[in-house]
């Protein structure tokens, strides 16, 4: 893997700037914008539905990227639907399982706010909705999932948590929740852009991911769901391509995806979407978690010794991923993160990420976290580090 | 504290740019919810402070650290210091607004809304130049036992006073007097009108303006006007001067007559004697009802002395 090559597809870079934030939103490769560029350029059209040479043209551009999403992903086209964004893949399901009440979702204890908010929701209409608690260094408690786990209908996890790295034994809690007869939908907005995802091997029910934490662009993601499941799924949100004919009092609906893909898509996105795992697998998804776990290893070497800083997660590297998430004693998140921006041009994110029940039951405020990625090198690494003691010195 | 600063500093500079208007308003916020005892919500407070030393620590570590400990010290020491100054900067406003300078009325020393000091430039008695900086104070000039008869006087029987000593060819008195044309134009003012010839020694002038005055009593007005028209140059010029007395209607070949018969130059020379008794140190010099005003002030510095 060579890093330069990398740094020169992303011309951002030449800002001179140390990007630490790709958990919230990664940077993007030039292949992925003109790839987009392409299609306003050469054939704005709309797919499925003119047969003119830039609608034929669309159309077979966003079969290719549902083909090549599916093979990202280890699954068949047309288990892949093409959503706004995790947040919307997530809601989808919430929506059209046809959750009734007395049905049980169980969560985590550090969902993001798009993992519990729908779930939360659906507790006005009957849902039970009920939290795992994680153990004390933030691993996943799995005695605690096998005690709660009966009479549950859907168990809605993130695969890799924004908060701190962590990593939850997806492969176990989905063994554990089908054996009681339970759906499991991953939240891999974290995961899918560090690590390869197979949903044969994994046997996930529905799984979803967000385009631009993952090279993509922003507006487009993915949501996974086993054909059978799709099959029996209610649309979400009704319209133009999800059926196949109309009258005014009925309409026969298409299978998936399309009958979950209401209007006009987003086909710049998809392409680009396209074009980021294309680049991903290009590289090769095990290296580039080699890397950051690499570089986060350097970072917790360095950092974890100083007295004045408190780590989110457990103390080992490898079980943090990308992420290193951080306190410094007497200092606000917020304030480290404009203190790294201005002195030394650091971009991290600092406050609840999105986590705000995990530091509301701590009664924290919220957290530094720099979070890694394939662009980043041992240089950027070490000026963090130098930024950071200096800081905790004030 | 800081709050307090930046909706000051944001808040002036929101008047003029868009830009800083979120600023401002956030700061505002901050400001009320402190003063209702309530944490700033916006983290303005926090992320002044956070961007300032993030800044500092590039380069000056240890000062950072002094920065960041006594932050909430300096930034109400700045405060403090901000709201006095602004404090005095209204009350140099209102001074440069009755008085056209900061300082108050008679009073020397810089005016940011007049730094050039236009407004106190008088031409020095002695060198016929700008009057230094560090002058006489015009609180010392006086009308008191200065007999006013023997000058040229414009009497309306009106209730205001102005007296008006300045000289043909200085700058600052020709830039003065398009104020006194106006004050002129008011029927509640008589006027008296004093030539203290310092630029050029155009004592001259002073002769035919007194002659004039004694041919006729309202002519020596028509002649400032021209007199302040004539390039300054020219002023030295007798037939220029001559031609010019004729243009305003009098007969040039009387007024030369009249400056001997009449023995006009000692008129001149007891107006000299009397203006010395002024104290006057530079022109152009208004006296308004008594009251002295040096320097050429904008026409409302005039008319508030005015009854
Ligand atoms: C773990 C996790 N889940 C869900 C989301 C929501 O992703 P999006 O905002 O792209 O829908 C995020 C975004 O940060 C995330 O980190």
């Amino acid at each position: 893997m060579n890093i330069e090559t990398i740094r020169n597809d992303f011309p951002v870079l030449k800002k001179d700037v140390i990007y630490l934030d790709s958990s919230c939103v990664s940077l993007k490769p030039k292949q992925v914008v003109e790839a987009m560029n392409k299609y306003y350029y050469e054939f704005p059209a709309c797919a499925g539905r003119s047969i003119h040479g830039f609608g034929s043209k669309v159309s077979g551009e966003i079969t290719a990227a549902r083909k090549n999403l599916a093979n990202f992903f280890s699954t068949k086209p047309n288990e892949i639907i093409f959503t706004r964004n995790a947040t919307e893949g997530i809601n989808l399901v919430a929506n059209s399982l046809g959750l009734k009440s007395g049905d049980k979702v169980l969560t985590s204890d550090k969902e993001h706010n798009s993992n519990l908010l729908p779930w939360q929701n659906l507790t006005k209409e009957g849902i039970l909705h009920q939290v795992v608690l994680s153990n004390q260094d933030n691993t996943f408690n799995l005695a605690e999932f096998e005690k709660q786990i009966e009479g549950t209908r859907l168990v809605s996890i993130v695969h890799t948590s924004n908060l701190d790295g962590v990593s939850f034994p997806v492969e176990k809690i989905i063994k554990i929740a089908h054996r009681n007869g339970a759906l499991v939908l991953l939240d891999c907005a974290q995961s899918a852009p560090h690590k390869e995802l197979n949903m044969r091997k994994l046997d996930a029910d529905f799984m979803v991911c967000s385009g631009h934490k993952m090279l993509g662009p922003s507006g487009i993601g993915a949501l996974y769901g086993k054909a059978k499941l799709l099959d029996q799924l209610q649309p979400f949100l009704l319209g133009g391509s999800t059926v196949r004919d109309a009258t005014y009092t009925s309409a026969e609906f298409e299978g998936a995806p399309a009958k979950f893909e209401a209007g006009l898509q987003n086909y710049a996105g998809i392409i680009g979407f396209s074009e980021a795992v294309t680049y991903l697998r290009n590289i090769g998804m095990k290296k580039i978690q080699h890397h950051e776990q690499e570089l986060n290893k350097q970072l917790t070497d360095e950092l974890l010794n100083l007295e004045a800083i408190s780590l989110i997660g457990p103390a080992g590297p490898s079980q943090r991923a990308g992420i290193f998430s951080f306190n410094i004693k007497d200092k606000d998140p917020h304030e480290v993160a404009l203190m790294l921006d201005q002195s030394a041009k650091i971009m991290v994110r600092s406050g609840a990420h999105c986590v705000h029940s995990w530091f509301n039951a701590r009664n924290l405020k919220g957290s530094v976290r720099a979070s890694l990625y394939l662009y980043n090198t041992e240089e950027e690494c070490t000026t963090f580090i130098d930024a950071v003691k200096a800081i905790a010195t004030l | 504290m800081i709050c307090i600063l930046a909706l000051v500093v944001f808040g002036t500079l929101s008047i003029f740019s868009a830009r800083h208007r979120p600023l401002a308003k956030e700061a505002f916020d901050c400001v009320f919810r402190k003063l209702t005892l309530r944490k700033c919500e916006s983290g303005l407070d926090l992320r002044l402070k956070s961007q300032l030393t993030g800044k500092l620590l590039r380069r000056h570590p240890r000062f950072a650290k002094i920065i960041y400990k006594n932050f909430e010290l300096l930034s109400l020491a700045f405060t403090l210091l901000f709201l006095i100054s602004f404090v005095y900067m209204g009350i140099g406003g209102y001074n440069y607004y009755l008085y056209g300078d900061c300082n108050g009325p008679n009073e020397s020393g810089f005016c940011i809304f007049d730094p050039l000091g236009s407004n106190e430039k008088t031409s020095s008695l002695e060198t016929g130049e700008a009057c230094p900086s560090n002058s006489p104070s015009p609180k010392y000039l006086t009308l008191a036992n200065v007999n006013l008869d023997i000058f040229p006087t414009y009497d309306r029987g009106a209730e205001n006073d102005v007296i008006f000593i300045g000289c043909y060819a200085c700058p600052y008195t020709r830039e003065a007097y398009p104020q006194i044309q106006k004050l002129l134009l008011r029927d509640d003012v008589n006027f008296v009108f004093a030539h203290f010839p310092i630029k050029g020694k155009n004592d001259h002038l002073s002769d035919i303006l007194n002659a004039i005055y004694l041919i006729d009593k309202q002519k020596f007005i028509t002649l400032n006007d021209a007199l302040f028209e004539l390039d300054p140059l020219l002023l030295k010029d007798e037939d220029v001067i001559m031609q010019l007395v004729e243009e305003i209607g009098m007969d040039s070949e009387l007024v030369q007559a009249s400056i001997i018969t009449n023995n006009v130059s000692a008129i001149t020379a007891a107006q000299a004697i009397e203006l010395q008794k002024t104290g006057l140190y530079g022109t152009p010099t208004v006296f308004v009802n008594g009251n002295a005003v040096v320097g050429p002030k904008p026409y409302r510095v005039y008319t508030r002395l005015l009854k």
